[in-house]
């Protein structure tokens, strides 16, 4: 029951800590605006105000749905069905002539079959997603290629400007396009709204949902048009190659702040504003900077912020906390060390010499040697260490009743077991998906098996013992 | 390359006469075909171990971020010789082969991260570089014929045109100075515009400068009039070379890795065990796919290329289970593309189907008023091609493929249903119900299937001369009841089998 209030305490401030981030985040994408105006000195001319919106709508449209091709595993989705889409541009073009709204349709209409024909390839025979995805990038765009070229012989001019699309062109935006975007945008949204439960139900555990009598196909069909509706938007700013890195840039920075899919999605979109506009604003202090690229960088700067210093997840965090780790479980070692060495061999105030401790536990014996010097419990002298009387207390202490030791110096056992925890939180986080594991809140302050049924536990148990083992064998190589 | 070409010529020269080389070398079909082969080859060698993988993506990272290795060398050759390579220089497929060999790394420094997955890794990585190269082809080369455009899309069509000419008689080179009696000299105004003054002006400073002066190869001198007697060329289009010496690289690293590569491919850990270093062939392979990628994409573009790695192998993965048939039938599939994509970019599908028809009916039903005259990319119809050829082999496949999978499927639907009903009239021949059980105008009853499956299934049977229905009670033959009890002894085996084993 305790344990409950925690966790849901430790929940509410961790939400509270997501919100804060989301304003913040908001707060910094509005403040942007003047800081550009005042420190890049860019002037916000129509054209600008066009794009840098345009970007920013087409940034949190992006991020939403993009949230859902990097959980599903399907992030180079993003970039087969851009290249997919490039044949519909052209056949609408030679159909219905040059009307956005009708390219749009088209090249959804491509990007679609091209989702279609992965499912097909992959369902009838043994190619992987990700060569069925190259297929249709490939011969799709092939297609896309060869209809340009044929509609660029034409004798008219209408045809100019079809190949922006390859690689993008903000400027060419205008107002109506920002309107289509914030149109379909808003429409695509209302659909993830109504069927919110069977999308998040399909992304986290499909067999589950097929079990319970959801239509998985029928859904994860709906879940890739809708990726594919993001693409289609897209396409014009930033074109086929980089669409991808803009669906896909925010969502991983968004998931490493939070576990919750609906927080998630609310972040990557916060992100994907802000990558959207700061990069078309950037863009604009020099003419020659081209804006699609700039959001990219801009999106990846976000991911490696995140991937930095991303509080439980980050790569600074991590490592902080074994390095904190580290130093505790030296201090606790050595604290048993001298204690042990002193009562067996009569006294507990006896000195151990230093070259010994040194020996026997080489970097764990200064590290942990210092800790305890600088806590008061031991004192060096003549070369040698020994216990002062709270040091000898506190090993006492820890002698008698090694599980249940006071919570700043754990017992020894206990910061051994919380220094496994962590490895097998370590090991969850790299094998989950091979080791077929459920996907649970990353939490390593709480002892793995609450979070994961014994089998689970036991598979990572399993796989870290064979690392090491791994570890210690010396290799050929 | 040049030396190399010159050795190549003089070969080929022991079996046909200069003429003809340089009519088949001019023919913009023949190099296109022939430089398409060779990219489909090496592509498809590479990309059979790619696909083996699990990494057939990779190969369109890596093409993608060539750009930044050529943008990057380019920049750097600029800076340090102050003189821009031209495209085809070396430095710049070095350049090409380090940004693959980075695009790899930077996707597994992310993914070892432990924080992102393998695909959103790569999905990161690639988007970056290209986005890195293409600010900067946009701020730094801008000036330059080296845009995004050239890299990405490129065009085989024109591969003939881009040549290095060979002279191998009445050489003369030509090298005019200044004091040559066939420089041209002009004044130019050296102050004019600092002083903004026009030339006529007294203050006016001139000096004299050579507009042809330099070096002129034979063929420049014979172009330029500078000689009289027309040198004996030779034409030789750069990219022929190029993937040529790729080709051959590439077969030679798959023919003498074979089996490091092998089994390095289907089981690492054992390779790792041996001693084979899968981290170093890993590795290899990547730099060997950028270089073919950089190699290939000023003929068809960086995008293309990477339906030269993926497509084949696909294809051949489906008609065969053993590598060395595997190879052999993508580099055939990839080249089989190349030599028929030329015909279909000029609108003739296989020589069965003319596009321009297409057209014409598409202009007749909608009245779209489009041009019947088909005239696309090569490099693109190339590629159509080879996919026309994967769906076919997807179709077609004697042993995955869709056809012969829904017949063997129907076949053991069949033979199931056969033995079904063997099996019933077997096991009631001869007992109380027999009269019941066994009427052939209502056995379908005792299935719950439709009247008309029993009866077929019961004609087929009769054909095959193991039943036989006598006023309307089905009965084993001779020949059925020996089928009957062959099949139950054999099930029982299995099933004794089954048992021993568990």
């Amino acid at each position: 029951m305790a344990i409950n209030q925690q966790k849901t305490t430790n929940n509410r401030s961790s939400d509270q800590r997501i919100w804060l981030l989301i304003g913040a985040t908001a707060l910094i994408a509005a403040l942007f605006v003047p800081f550009s105006q005042i420190f890049l000195h860019v002037e916000y001319d129509y054209t600008l105000r066009t794009v840098a919106l345009g970007g920013a709508l087409l940034g949190i449209v992006s991020g939403v749905l993009g949230c859902f091709a990097v959980l599903r595993r399907q992030s180079l989705l993003g970039d087969a069905l851009s290249h997919a889409a490039l044949p519909g541009v052209a056949l609408a073009f030679l159909f219905f002539g040059r009307d956005l709204g009708l390219l749009l349709v088209g090249a959804g209409v491509t990007s679609w079959l091209g989702v279609f024909f992965i499912r097909l390839v992959t369902n009838t025979t043994r190619i992987k997603q990700d060569a069925a995805m190259g297929i249709v990038l490939a011969a799709w765009f092939a297609a896309g290629i060869a209809l340009l070229v044929y509609i660029q012989a034409r004798p008219d001019a209408s045809q100019a400007g079809l190949d922006t699309f390859i690689f993008g062109q903000a400027a060419a935006i205008v107002e109506r396009d920002v309107r289509l975007i914030a149109v379909v945008g808003a429409l695509s949204f209302i659909v993830l709204a109504l069927f919110w439960k069977e999308f998040k139900l399909i992304t986290f555990d499909a067999e589950f949902a097929g079990a319970n009598g959801f239509r998985v196909n029928i859904l994860s069909m709906a879940l890739s048009t809708l990726i594919v509706v993001a693409i289609v938007l897209g396409l014009q700013l930033a074109g086929v190659i980089l669409m991808v890195g803009m669906l896909i840039a925010s969502g991983i920075a968004a998931r490493q702040w939070t576990n919750q899919l609906g927080q998630m999605v609310i972040l990557s979109a916060v992100f994907g504003a802000f990558a959207g506009g700061a990069g078309a604003i950037i863009s604009a202090v020099d003419a020659d900077i081209p804006t699609g690229p700039l959001i990219v960088v801009v999106a990846f700067l976000l991911v490696a912020l995140s991937l930095g210093f991303a509080p439980g997840r980050g790569l600074v965090w991590t490592l902080l906390r074994r390095r904190a780790d580290r130093s505790r479980f030296a201090a606790q070692t050595m604290l048993q060390d001298l204690y042990h060495y002193a009562t067996d061999h009569g006294s507990v105030d006896l000195a151990a010499p230093e070259s010994f401790l040194f020996g026997v536990r080489g970097a764990t014996a200064k590290l942990g040697l210092q800790q305890l010097q600088a806590r008061g419990h031991a004192q060096r002298s003549n070369g040698a260490w020994m216990l002062t009387p709270p040091g000898i207390d506190a090993a006492a202490d820890e002698a008698r009743n090694p599980a249940a030791g006071r919570p700043p110096p754990a017992g020894i056992e206990a910061a051994a077991h919380d220094d496994r925890n962590h490895q097998l939180w370590a090991v969850y986080r790299q094998y989950a998906d091979d080791l077929a594991l459920p996907t649970v809140a990353e939490d390593r302050q709480q002892p793995i098996a609450n979070a994961l049924p014994p089998a689970a536990v036991a598979k990572l148990e399993y796989k870290l013992d064979t690392i090491r083992n791994a570890a210690t064998t010396p290799s050929s190589e | 390359m040049f030396q190399l070409e010159e050795l190549i010529i003089h070969f080929l020269l022991n079996f046909v006469a200069r003429e003809d080389l340089n009519a088949f070398l001019r023919n913009p079909q023949y190099t296109a075909t022939l430089v398409g082969s060779l990219i489909a080859v090496s592509g498809a060698l590479l990309g059979t171990f790619l696909l083996l993988r699990g990494m057939s993506l990779t190969s369109d990272a890596i093409s993608h971020t060539v750009l930044l290795g050529i943008v990057v060398a380019f920049i750097l050759m600029g800076s340090v010789f102050g003189k821009h390579p031209d495209l085809s220089s070396v430095w710049l497929i070095v350049g090409a082969a380090a940004a693959g060999v980075a695009t790899v790394l930077l996707t597994e420094l992310i993914y070892r991260s432990g924080l992102v997955k393998q695909d959103a890794a790569l999905g990161l990585a690639f988007p970056l570089l290209f986005a890195i190269a293409v600010i900067l082809v946009s701020r730094v080369v801008s000036d330059v014929h080296l845009d995004e455009d050239a890299v990405m899309v490129g065009e085989i069509g024109v591969a003939w045109a881009n040549t290095n000419s060979h002279c191998l008689n009445d050489c003369e080179t030509v090298t005019i100075t200044p004091d040559d009696s066939r420089a041209e000299l002009t004044r130019q105004c050296t102050n004019c515009r600092d002083l903004g003054i026009s030339p006529r002006d007294d203050k006016a400073e001139f000096t004299e400068i050579c507009t042809n002066c330099g070096h002129y190869s034979p063929a420049q001198a014979w172009q330029a009039g500078f000689t009289q007697r027309e040198p004996i060329l030779v034409f030789w289009p750069k990219s022929i070379t190029v993937m040529a010496v790729l080709t051959l690289l590439t077969i030679v690293v798959v023919v003498l890795l074979y089996k490091e590569l092998k089994l390095s491919t289907f089981d690492p850990t054992l390779a790792a065990a041996l001693g084979f270093r899968p981290t170093l062939l890993h590795y290899g392979l990547m730099v060997m796919v950028s270089l073919v990628a950089v190699g290939a994409f000023d003929a068809v573009g960086s995008i293309l290329v990477v339906a030269f790695f993926i497509i084949p192998p696909a294809a051949a993965y489906l008609l065969t289970d053993r590598l060395p048939r595997m190879l052999v039938y993508s580099s055939l599939i990839g080249a089989a593309g190349a030599y028929t994509g030329y015909d279909l970019a000029r609108g003739n599908l296989l020589g069965v189907v003319h596009v321009s028809d297409i057209l014409a009916a598409l202009n007749n039903l909608f009245g779209l008023g489009l041009s019947e005259q088909w005239d696309s990319s090569i490099s693109a119809s190339m590629v159509l091609m080879t996919f026309l050829f994967f769906l076919a082999a997807w179709i077609f496949s004697p042993k995955y493929g869709l056809v012969s999978t829904m017949l063997r499927r129907s076949n053991q639907r069949r033979s199931f249903d056969d033995q079904v009903v063997l099996g019933h009239i077997h096991r009631h021949q001869g007992h109380a119900a027999e009269s019941d059980e066994l009427t052939a105008s209502t056995l379908y009853r005792h299935f719950r299937w439709s009247p008309a499956k029993m009866e077929r299934t019961l004609r087929q049977l009769r054909a095959r001369n193991l039943v036989q229905i006598e006023a309307d009670q089905v009965s084993l033959t001779d020949r059925g009841e020996t089928h009957a009890h062959r099949f139950r002894q054999t099930q029982l085996t299995n099933e004794s089998v089954g048992e021993l084993s568990t």
